[in-house]
This record gives C-alpha cells, sequence and structure tokens, in this order.
C-alpha cells in the first residue's frame, strides 16, 4: 500500500527538468532513503512528494489525489518537513519551535488546546528533549538542535514524515544518534519515514526501502540488498567498488576498489 | 519562558512580551498626558482629558487641548504606531533589521506621490494628498521589488535597490519643487520635513482610519509572518500559503508608510528602530507587531514632546529629532553587519 506516489513525473525549475519522468511509490509505514550522486534530483523529488514544485509532467498523487489540488493547510496535516537548512528565529526556545508543528492545526481565532499541548509533550519526549525544551535553540549543539527540528515536524502529527539530508553537517555520533531516532518514530510510531541521505552504507542499514536516482531518472529502487549491487554502484556513482556484508547486520557495505591501498 | 494563552480569543503570547506590552502603554498613557498639559497654558490633567473627548471645560483649554495638543499628540502616537508596524513587518519578511520603509525608499516614494500630487491640485485636502502618497509609494515598491528579484527576495539587493530608487524619488521630489508654484511649493517644503506640528483632527481620522482598516488584516496574518521567518519550505510545510500571505503582508506595510507620510511628512527611523527595540525588550523570538507598534508611537510622541522642551530658537521639527536619535542606531548596526554579526 502507498499514500504518497509519484507518477512519470517531470520536475525543474523554469523549462530545465531536473527529474524526467519517474514513478516512485513510497511505501507505507516504512523508512524509505533516497541516494544517487550531487544534482541527481534526489532533493528536487523530494521537494515535489511535499508539494514545493510542481511537476511539469505527470503528478504527485498523496492518497489517490493530486497533491496539487489539496491545499496547503492540508497537505500540512498529512506530511511534515524537514527541509534541509531551516532558519531558527533568533532567542527561540526548543518548546517554542516544537509548538509551531502545531501551525497546521491552528486557526486564527481558535485557543491553543489540549491536544497541542499532548502532541508538543510527546515530540519533545521521543526526541529526549524534554529536560532542554527551555534552552535556546541557538545555543545548542548541532544534533540537538537537528532532533528539535524533527521535534517540531512531530508535533505536526503527521503519518508521512519527508526529511532532506537530516545527517548532512553533522559528526558521526551525531548523524547515528538522528538515525536511530527515526528508526524508533517507524517502529514505535509506524511513521512513514523518507529521507535524502548521502551515506550508502547508512541508507542501507536504516532504510527498507531505497531509491538509487541518477540522472533525474530512477536507476534502481527496492530493498537495499537488492538495490546495491557492485554494477549499480559503477553505473550511478561512476565509481569501482565491492559490496560487502556489514559484519553486525549483514546489510550492504560500500568499499571503494581504488585508491591507497586498492587497485588504481 | 512561560507563555499566556488568552484562550477564548485564541491569541498566545509570552508573558513577558504581554508585560512589556502593558509598560509600554502606561508609559505611553503618562507621556500623553504630559502632552496635553505641559505648556504655557496651565490646564488641570482632568479639564486636559475632558477637553481631548470633547467635554467643554471652558476658554483655553477647549482650544489649545481640544484643537491644538490632542490632535497633535494623537497625530504623532497613531504615525508612531502605523510606522513601527510598517517598520516590523517589512524586518521580518526580508529578515533583515535594515528593511525599514524609511530606508529602502519607500517613504521617500510616498514623499515624491504627495508632492506631485499637491503641484497638481493647489492647497489640496488631506485624502487626496494620501491617495497620491499610496500611489506613489505602491510604484516604487513595485520599482524595487522588480528591480531586486531573483527567484524570491534577496534582502541585500532589495536593500540596495530600494535606498537607489529612494535616491531618484527624492531627486524627482528636487525637479517637483523647482517647477511648483511657489505658494505650493511652500507647503510641500514645510511637509517634507516631517513634522506633527499644526495636525488637527482631519489628520488624526486618516490616520486612525488606515491603521484601523490594516491593523486587523496584519494581525490576522501574524502567524503566518512568524512562520516564514523559517525560511520558506518551512512555512509551507507547516500549511502557509506563503505567496498570498507575504503579498498581502508587503502590500500592507507599504500601504502603512504611505498613509504615515502624508500625515506628517517623511519621518526617518521611527520605522527603521522601533521593531527592533520592541524585540529587545520583549525579548521574543521573531516579529512581535503590537509592541513594534506601541514602540512607535512612543518614540514618535516622546520625540515631539523634547523637541518641545527645546529652547525656542532650537526647536524643531520631529522629523529631525527622530534622525538625530536614529542615526547612531543605524551606525551601530551598520558597524555590527561589517563585523560580520547577525544582521
Amino acid at each position: 500500500m502507498s499514500r504518497l506516489e509519484a507518477q512519470h513525473a517531470v520536475i525543474g525549475y523554469g523549462d530545465k527538468p531536473i527529474v524526467r519522468g519517474v514513478d516512485v511509490t513510497i511505501p507505507d509505514g516504512k523508512i524509505t532513503a533516497i541516494v544517487g550522486p550531487n544534482g541527481c534530483g534526489k532533493s528536487t523529488l523530494l521537494r515535489a512528494l511535499v508539494r514545493l514544485l510542481e511537476p511539469t509532467e505527470g503528478a504527485v498523487a498523496l492518497d489517490g489525489e493530486n497533491i496539487h489540488r489539496i491545499p496547503t493547510r492540508e497537505v500540512a496535516r498529512r506530511i511534515g518537513l524537514l527541509p534541509q537548512s531551516p532558519i531558527a528565529p533568533a532567542g527561540i526556545t526548543v518548546k517554542e519551535l516544537v509548538a509551531r508543528g502545531r501551525t497546521p492545526h491552528q486557526k486564527v481565532l481558535r485557543p491553543w488546546s489540549s491536544t497541542d499541548e499532548t502532541s508538543v509533550m510527546s515530540a519533545l519526549h521521543s526526541t529526549n528533549l524534554t529536560s532542554i525544551q527551555d534552552s535556546v535553540v541557538d545555543e545548542l549543539s548541532g544534533g540537538q538542535r537537528q532532533r528539535a527540528w524533527i521535534a517540531m515536524a512531530l508535533a505536526q502529527d503527521t503519518p508521512l514524515m519527508l526529511l532532506d539530508e537530516p545527517t548532512t553537517y553533522l559528526d558521526i555520533s551525531h548523524q547515528y544518534e538522528v538515525l536511530d531516532l527515526l528508526h524508533r518514530l517507524n517502529e514505535r510510531q509506524g511513521r512513514t519515514i523518507v529521507m535524502v541521505v548521502h551515506d550508502l552504507h547508512q541508507a542501507a542499514r536504516y532504510a527498507h526501502h531505497v531509491i538509487a536516482m541518477c540522472d533525474g531518472e530512477v536507476a534502481a529502487a527496492g530493498d537495499p540488498t537488492t538495490v546495491f549491487t557492485e554494477s549499480l554502484i559503477r553505473d550511478v556513482f561512476d565509481l569501482e567498488a565491492r559490496v560487502l556484508p556489514d559484519p553486525i547486520t549483514g546489510t550492504p557495505i560500500v568499499v571503494p576498489a581504488h585508491g591507497p591501498g586498492g587497485t588504481q | 519562558m512561560k507563555i499566556l494563552r488568552i484562550g477564548a480569543l485564541g491569541i498566545t503570547t509570552h508573558r513577558r512580551t504581554f508585560a512589556v506590552g502593558l509598560i509600554f502603554l502606561a508609559v505611553l498613557t503618562a507621556v500623553f498626558i504630559f502632552a496635553l498639559t505641559m505648556g504655557k497654558a496651565d490646564i488641570t490633567v482632568l479639564d486636559s482629558l475632558k477637553a481631548v473627548v470633547g467635554i467643554p471645560v471652558g476658554a483655553p483649554g477647549d482650544f489649545i487641548v481640544g484643537q491644538v495638543r490632542a490632535p497633535r499628540a494623537l497625530t504623532a502616537i497613531l504615525v508612531g504606531a502605523t510606522l513601527g508596524l510598517s517598520g516590523a513587518i517589512l524586518q521580518s519578511l526580508t529578515r533583515n533589521a535594515l528593511a525599514s520603509p524609511d530606508f529602502i525608499g519607500i517613504t521617500m516614494g510616498a514623499g515624491t506621490g504627495a508632492v506631485l500630487t499637491m503641484s497638481l491640485v493647489s492647497a489640496t485636502s488631506l485624502w487626496i494628498t494620501a491617495a497620491g502618497a499610496t500611489v506613489g509609494a505602491l510604484i516604487t515598491a513595485g520599482l524595487i521589488l522588480a528591480l531586486s528579484w531573483r527567484r524570491g527576495i534577496v534582502p541585500l539587493r532589495l536593500i540596495l535597490a530600494g535606498i537607489g530608487i529612494g535616491f531618484v524619488a527624492q531627486s524627482t521630489t528636487q525637479y517637483l519643487l523647482t517647477r511648483m508654484d511657489v505658494h505650493d511649493a511652500g507647503t510641500a517644503l514645510g511637509w517634507l520635513v516631517g513634522s506633527v506640528t499644526g495636525r488637527t483632527w482631519t489628520h488624526v481620522t486618516v490616520a486612525a482610519t488606515v491603521l484601523a482598516v490594516l491593523l486587523p488584516i496584519v494581525l490576522w496574518h501574524a502567524r503566518a509572518l512568524r512562520t516564514m521567518e523559517m525560511g520558506e519550505d518551512t512555512a509551507r510545510a507547516l500549511g502557509i500559503t506563503v505567496g498570498r500571505s507575504r503579498a498581502i503582508l508587503a502590500i500592507s506595510s507599504v500601504l502603512l508608510a504611505a498613509a504615515a507620510t502624508a500625515v506628517t511628512g517623511p519621518i526617518g527611523f521611527i520605522a527603521l528602530v522601533a521593531p527592533a527595540l520592541a524585540l529587545r525588550l520583549t525579548r521574543n523570538a521573531g516579529v512581535t507587531l503590537i509592541p513594534s507598534a506601541l514602540m512607535g508611537a512612543l518614540l514618535l510622541l516622546t520625540a515631539d514632546q523634547m523637541s518641545q522642551l527645546m529652547p525656542a530658537d532650537l526647536q524643531f521639527p520631529v522629523g529631525i529629532f527622530t534622525a538625530v536619535i536614529g542615526a547612531p542606531y543605524l551606525l551601530w548596526l551598520v558597524w555590527r553587519a561589517s563585523r560580520g554579526g547577525p544582521s
């Protein structure tokens, strides 16, 4: 089953297509990773899936309906997004930031409800931010800040969450902190998660479903073991590599074959 | 930070913001009473307040308070609030402390529009001047936007284009002055200094009407404004119709600046300084509209009172006075920006 799909979608800015006619299906209740080299159209696809860009041909369907026919606020109640570089207003506290995730559920003259409060508290709890909820976001570490943004998207209470490079700019322990959080949210709350990631090992280990993109097209899609093959890495990333099983999980690890100590 | 929620109205604000807002209001009331009672004629507080609302209190009070001091003080309050609100919106939309209507040329454009109206229609009414100022401000804003638009608003381009257009508008105004009838040019020059001296109840009515129409529209979009400060993508992902909200807010800001300029002539720095001060004192995260308006009112009323307290040969119009206070703040902003700090 899938609530979110792209059908023959051509997506681009102006008349220059970046994504050239893709069919993508996001499996419900799973973690999907979108991978591919820089400029392959990963983020463009993600932006179209969340209605920030309108396909010039084809369509994105949410619950079987063209997403561009659904009002902005209604989309925001079904899909949450963590953009690549969100801006935290100066001086905002963690709790205030998370509370802003409730925006699509609020109306101008409607009071803050107990549902709003519950969602915010539970988002703070799932991201382990309860104890620092009154801290100012600018003063947090990179990992904590990213968790606060994820908590904001969580408070939005959407069944689908899309994240554009949630681990970029974080050091390795914070990257895994964020990925473990996403894994927990998926396991315990059954949320469908779609993320653009660069690290293939992380994609293979954390995602159930991988979409590999190359030159604006989908090169392969499926579970990580079938997608990450030596020939696909060569075609998509132009990299000679060996694919080995992760000693802990058995998921694929991509190791370059050339370079120091390898074949030239 | 504690949140205050006024349940029935769905208003949420920080307790600190609310408290600071109340303090602004209290100080504003005090300065207003001071403005009514201080001066050469001795009139009691009670008599002045009666005179403001039109209850007869006898010869000096009825005229001096009812027709001179009250309209002047109320004009200062309303125009100050209008400028504070206009600046707060523009600074929030562009996420830049320098983007105030007086700094990016909107006020100058309103000035050109108003002076053109004065040259075409001799001894014109305030409403027509206001219409001219509005057209001038909208054309200026359109030009700035057209010059700086690159698949979205680029704050630095917007400010530079605004400064450039502002100079063009000012030279146009100068040119118009040389071509005008001498008497009209005198009126226009007096108006161009920016002052609340000699303002009447008509000025109060114009300022109050514009504020009464635009304030609710702006407040209705306050949440959209606050959300857009987190970036366009985040705002849209949170269900804000960014294009529409931004257009409504930007036009409101331009109209507010135009109305303020029509009533008092161009008064600089209030729109630049008031939102920044309000933000600093409330320690709010992001734009704070009502405190910015109250701070603008307080600044302009106080500046006018201070300029009246100067010895007679040193009294100058409030527009010059606000420039004297505002210029150091601007220099500080530029100095901080040049050191690579947040702008």
